[in-house]
């Protein structure tokens, strides 16, 4: 059917697609030994542990409900996220050797952090929101890794993600980051030292926009739609619009924002609810000025409605 | 009837329809009735402790009151048969865990009643009794209420 010219044009233009998509979807961990001569700080790095959100979601639900207090250290992992592309289970990130990461060196985690990839090299699913972890000042990642290094070691090691094809195949997501991971800050520039200080808890380690933001046909995050509002991710009504345009929170001042985030109060004294509880118990554990920068950045953001 | 009486009588009509909490009879309806009373009178106490209302004593013993006669009846008001009524923030596990409940209740009514008997004068006497007030307020939110979505 095919002559021999045809059958070896066929296969090279085979090759080079097949080596073009490994090229795409490879992972771009950070070069060994470019790590910043930066002594990491437990103390600075439990700031980043609460603003990060990490134990929301990595620590060991108790008796199927969430944890609280102390338990929130206890970073098994084990919490099962079901969304449209299938069930995401949460990994055990404790310092236990064998289960967790306690054997991960520091460019290891940067890695993970930063560009999304395993210790072996592999894509995580954006789940982790390494989107928005990204954005987070190396010297921060490296601070969180000392801060976890303190924890206890929980054993157990999860079970993997059930995905429906295609995104079963993790290979994919190297073409995917491509297009949406972006260390470029969302917000162009900071009008004031508060605002950039807020600027990198919210578009960083605080990843608001995971949520905020609504998400295009592949996942991503439309940027134009900043903060904007979304469909809620774990099942029906929405996530609120939070810019300085929206009906929610529009009326709010900064202070009103900031004793929210502190009190879970809203200013008509209505409590928090929903999956806004534990990151308003996350957002209580950081500083009035770290809350007062999240409520000025909040209110230097472009209004969309 | 006027052109405009009518539409906000079709909006009235309308409203009944689609929020039976705000229009409706039975528990679901008095409980939602009952918390958005304790929502008024919590909040000028919460102004004055955020520092944007002026101190006032008698306004700050009429909410606590009114909280007292809230946290008297409210745990009646969650009948089983009650748990679906369309549009309630009740969650489900009032009814899985009753006893978990009860007790997030009596934790109320527990801090309204030392806030009663601290019988506050100045916002610094006010801050730790109505502060344990609002503790329990979202203490039992957190694990009894859901989204109204």
């Amino acid at each position: 059917m095919f002559g021999s010219r045809t059958a070896r044009s066929l296969a090279a233009l085979l090759a080079v697609a097949v080596g073009f998509a490994w090229w795409v979807t490879s992972p771009q961990p950070v070069e060994g030994g470019s790590l910043p001569d930066h002594e990491p700080d437990p103390v600075a790095g439990e700031r980043i542990f609460w603003a990060g959100g990490c134990a929301s979601c990595h620590a060991s639900p108790r008796n199927g409900k969430r944890a609280k207090g102390d338990d929130k250290l206890l970073l098994g992992g084990g919490e099962e996220l079901e969304t449209g592309y299938g069930v995401f289970r949460v990994p055990n990130i404790s310092t236990h050797a064998d289960d967790g990461i306690g054997e991960w060196t520091l460019l290891e985690f940067v890695n993970a952090m930063h560009r999304g990839v395993s210790p072996d090299g592999r894509h995580y699913y954006p789940s982790f929101p390494y989107t928005s972890y990204t954005r987070m000042p190396v010297e921060d990642v490296m601070d969180l890794k000392a801060f976890l290094d303190t924890l206890p070691p929980v054993p157990g090691r999860v079970a993997a993600h059930s995905l429906g094809f295609p995104w079963s195949i993790r290979r994919g997501i190297g073409a995917w980051k491509r297009r949406y991971l972006d260390t470029d800050p969302v917000m162009p520039s900071a009008p004031s030292t508060l605002v950039g200080r807020g600027r990198l808890l919210v578009e960083g380690a605080g990843h608001c926009g995971e949520c905020h933001t609504p998400r295009d046909r592949l996942g991503g995050l439309r940027r134009e739609r900043w903060l904007a509002g979304a469909p809620n991710p774990e099942g029906k009504g929405r996530v609120p619009n939070i810019t300085p345009g929206g009906k929610e929170i529009s009326q709010w001042s900064a202070a009103d924002i900031a004793y929210y985030l502190e009190s879970g109060f809203t200013p008509e004294f209505d409590t928090v609810g929903g999956s806004m509880v534990a990151v308003q118990e996350n957002m209580a554990r950081l500083s009035d000025e770290d809350r007062q920068a999240i409520a000025a950045y909040l209110k230097a953001l472009p209004a969309l409605d | 009837m006027s052109y405009l009486k009518s539409r906000s009588f079709l909006a009235a009509v309308a409203l009944a329809f689609t929020s039976p909490l705000f229009a409706g009879e039975g528990p679901a309806h008095e409980r939602h009735e009952l918390m958005e009373g304790v929502g008024d009178a919590a909040k000028p106490v919460g102004e004055m402790l955020k520092g944007e209302r002026e101190f006032d004593a008698g306004v700050v013993m009429n909410s606590f009151e009114t909280f007292d006669e809230a946290s008297a009846t409210l745990g009646d008001l969650f009948p089983p048969g009650s748990e679906d009524a369309e549009g309630t923030e009740a969650a489900p596990a009032i009814w899985e865990d009753r006893a978990g409940f009860e007790a997030a209740l009596a934790t109320w009514a527990d801090a309204v009643d030392a806030a009663i008997a601290a019988n506050p004068q100045t916002l610094e006497e006010t801050k730790p009794v109505a502060g344990e007030v609002f503790k329990a307020c979202k203490a039992c939110h957190d694990d009894y209420r859901i989204e109204d979505e």
